[in-house]
């Protein structure tokens, strides 16, 4: 049996998932890139490999992603995580009906890629300068109300009046206009709804700008935050697609690049 | 594409009411709470605002709505013809946006608001007829656009220049035009009695904003500039009854801190007259800077605020004719609005603002788009260096982004005045 990596090594995690010559995931694991990405990428798979009890020998290809994919030598091949993250959330959403764009918010950027018939990918838009609007954003915002990033969606839902926004999305000032606001006695669940959709148009205007189509797959850590979900639903007036693992899409996508270039090089 | 999510979609209408919301509850919010000493009866102001533009209330829905688009439609002959005047000039950005798609790049922002939220057909109070007064280019054009969405939009002649006797009778005759169609449209007739009691109620009204105004007279202001706006904004659509009885309490508490020396301002902050570019509900962009900057608005010469209420109509005989006559003149002769070919009027108004409410300096905003503001910056640039009263000019839109590069500029402008108080002693 033969296996193929894909290692999406980002800013904030690493995200390695394993697949069969079907393109089936077998196994995925998340770690902390912390700050040796390579270290912790080698013990990631190494783990993982245990894990699902398979023998580093039948790793047939590996494909490395992400800000750090140039740094994981072992790698037969590394690609942008545009593409990754394009093909990944095509096979991830197979069952689904067909992807056209695709949201990904990252630990400290955030995207749109507006994808062809037949998935290719044919714009795409980044942030840029800054972590308005990442997860790490919300990381931020999350230590400062005192509550987990992982409830942040709870309190989303519990919000009953109008959402205060926030107007600096950037990290660091809109931390003291969190303050400012609690300071006021506002409750926490109308800053954290506000604070969603101030991400939310921030991700909105991106879409725009590769265009809107339907059959939209929104991924990354973030798309487990339902609130979010909601609020870029919201912004943008239609239903998005959240995968079941959402961290893991451009890792997923690596593995399937692992798969076909392995195909290729057999072929050959 | 079925879905693994189960969360519920806001309509597009749903979507701009919650945008306008946020952008209302973040002003109100900060006015409640980033001052000193709030007035107790402004609480009256804080709740309509946010009952009519968070919970989309709608106050009229008994009456027939008469939408304005412009200063110059008189309420008195709308009241006095069993309608209320809605006054539908617009402040909010999240319109603005709305409107940025219909009309040209570098319109001014007020107009795009307005015609953005005819435009989505989106209101609380949703007019029955809009009459349109042909003031700037653009109000003038805009009233055509909103025709093709399917409103009963009429316009009314307003002349470009006031000096003349011939203007003063185009508009006499305008009015009585407008009285018809209005009379028509309302299947009344315009009755001395009601036409009287119309032209005493609003008179009323505005003799309780000179009251509010004679506060702002004395060297501690109990009230913030920001306040004002916010009661003069809710003359445009409140109930004029509960307006009245609001300002009333309002004027009896403004006695109290008078007597008790409750300033609203710090003991330095210089005293602004604001002109320009009128501020609309939500957009109190520069208010807000210019009093969250330590600085207190004495007055304003504006048409969303003190150009409402300055002038009175003047009645010789209380006849139909006359009345309308006299309510002619009152919009045209005492307005102040830069689309006149010559404006003295205006400098004259600014420069009698700054002495008699002792201001430290005048603010001017125009809205980019807003030609004839930003035409009139230099004139009036010119009086006020003569006249030796500090003036800062700034343009601006509606949009939340330039807020800090706004607050550098008035917070060292208004250091300036704070300087120039400490060495004058």
């Amino acid at each position: 049996m033969k296996y193929f990596a894909g290692i999406d090594i980002g800013s904030t995690s690493i995200k390695i998932t394993l697949t069969d010559e079907e393109k089936n995931i077998i196994g995925f694991k998340t770690s902390a890139s912390g700050s040796m990405f390579y270290k912790y990428a080698q013990e990631t798979l190494d783990s993982l490999l245990q894990e699902l009890n398979i023998d580093k020998n039948d790793l047939a290809y590996i494909v490395a992603t992400g800000y750090g994919r140039k740094l994981y030598k072992e790698a037969d091949e590394n690609i942008s995580e545009i593409t990754a993250n394009a093909i990944g959330a095509i096979a991830a959403a197979k069952e689904y009906g067909e992807i056209k764009t695709v949201i990904n918010i990252g630990g400290q950027d955030s995207k749109a890629i507006s994808l062809d018939s037949e998935g290719n990918v044919v714009n795409f838009a980044m942030n840029d300068r800054c972590a308005a609007g990442t997860g790490k954003f919300l990381d931020v915002v999350a230590l400062k109300l005192e509550i987990g990033v992982d409830e942040l969606g709870d309190y989303h839902f519990k919000s009953t009046g109008t959402p205060l926004s926030v107007s600096s999305t950037c990290a660091v000032f809109a931390e003291s206009e969190i303050i400012g606001l609690l300071g006021n006695n506002h409750s926490v669940e109308d800053i954290v709804c506000g604070v969603h959709y101030s991400i939310a148009k921030r991700i909105v205007k991106l879409v725009k700008r590769v265009g809107v189509k339907e059959g939209i797959y929104f991924d990354g850590g973030p798309a487990m935050n339902e609130g979010l979900v909601n609020a870029i639903e919201n912004e943008l007036g239609k239903k998005i697609f959240i995968p079941k693992y959402p961290q893991v899409t451009t890792s997923y996508g690596a593995a399937i690049m692992g798969v076909d270039s392995y195909r290729y090089e057999q072929n050959l | 594409m079925s879905n693994n999510n189960q969360h519920k979609i806001e309509s597009p209408k749903d979507r701009q009411n919650r945008h306008k919301a946020m952008e209302a509850i973040k002003l109100l919010n900060s006015i409640k709470e980033d001052f000193k000493s709030p007035v107790k009866s402004m609480d009256y102001f804080y709740d309509l605002f946010e009952r009519v533009y968070c919970k989309n209330e709608a106050l009229h829905s008994e009456n027939v709505k008469v939408g304005t688009m412009c200063i110059q439609i008189p309420s008195e002959i709308i009241y006095a013809l069993d309608g209320v005047p809605i006054r539908l000039c617009n402040g909010f950005y999240t319109d603005d946006e709305i409107g940025s798609d219909l009309l040209p790049q570098k319109a001014c922002p007020l107009v795009k608001a307005t015609v953005g939220h005819f435009a989505s057909g989106n209101f609380s109070d949703k007019p029955d007829i809009v009459f349109s007064p042909t003031t700037c280019d653009q109000k003038t054009k805009s009233g055509a656009i909103i025709q093709t969405f399917g409103y009963d939009v009429i316009d009314v002649d307003f002349p470009r220049t006031k000096e003349s006797e011939e203007s003063r009778e185009y508009f006499r005759k305008s009015i009585k035009e407008f009285t018809t169609k209005l009379s028509k449209f309302q299947n009344k007739k315009l009755s001395r009695k009601n036409l009287k009691a119309s032209i005493s109620k609003i008179g009323y009204a505005q003799s309780l904003y000179h009251e509010l105004s004679k506060y702002r007279e004395n060297t501690i202001v109990p009230i913030l500039g920001i306040d004002v706006f916010l009661i003069t904004n809710a003359f445009f659509f409140d109930k004029i009854d509960n307006w009245i009885e609001a300002m009333e309490s309002l004027l009896v508490e403004l006695d109290n801190r008078n007597k008790e020396k409750i300033n609203a301002a710090g003991k330095l902050s210089p005293r602004i007259v604001y002109t320009g570019s009128p501020p609309i509900f939500p957009n109190y962009k520069i208010p807000h800077i210019i009093e969250q900057s330590d600085a207190i608005i004495v007055a304003d010469e504006t048409c969303s605020s003190n150009r409402m209420f300055n002038d009175m109509v003047a009645v010789d005989e209380w006849l139909v004719n006359d009345m309308l006559d006299s309510i002619a003149d009152k919009y045209l002769k005492a307005c102040t609005c830069p689309i006149f070919t010559k404006n003295d009027d205006r400098i004259r108004r600014i420069i009698h603002l700054a002495k008699q409410y002792k201001a430290d300096g005048v603010i001017y905003q125009a809205f980019a788009g807003c030609t004839v503001y930003e035409m009139e910056q230099r004139s009036v640039l010119e009086a006020m260096e003569k006249a030796g009263i500090p003036i800062l000019y700034i343009e601006s839109d509606y949009s939340p982004s330039q807020h800090g590069q706004l607050s550098t500029r008035i917070e060292a402008f208004i250091e300036s005045l704070k300087t120039r108080r400490r060495n004058k002693k």
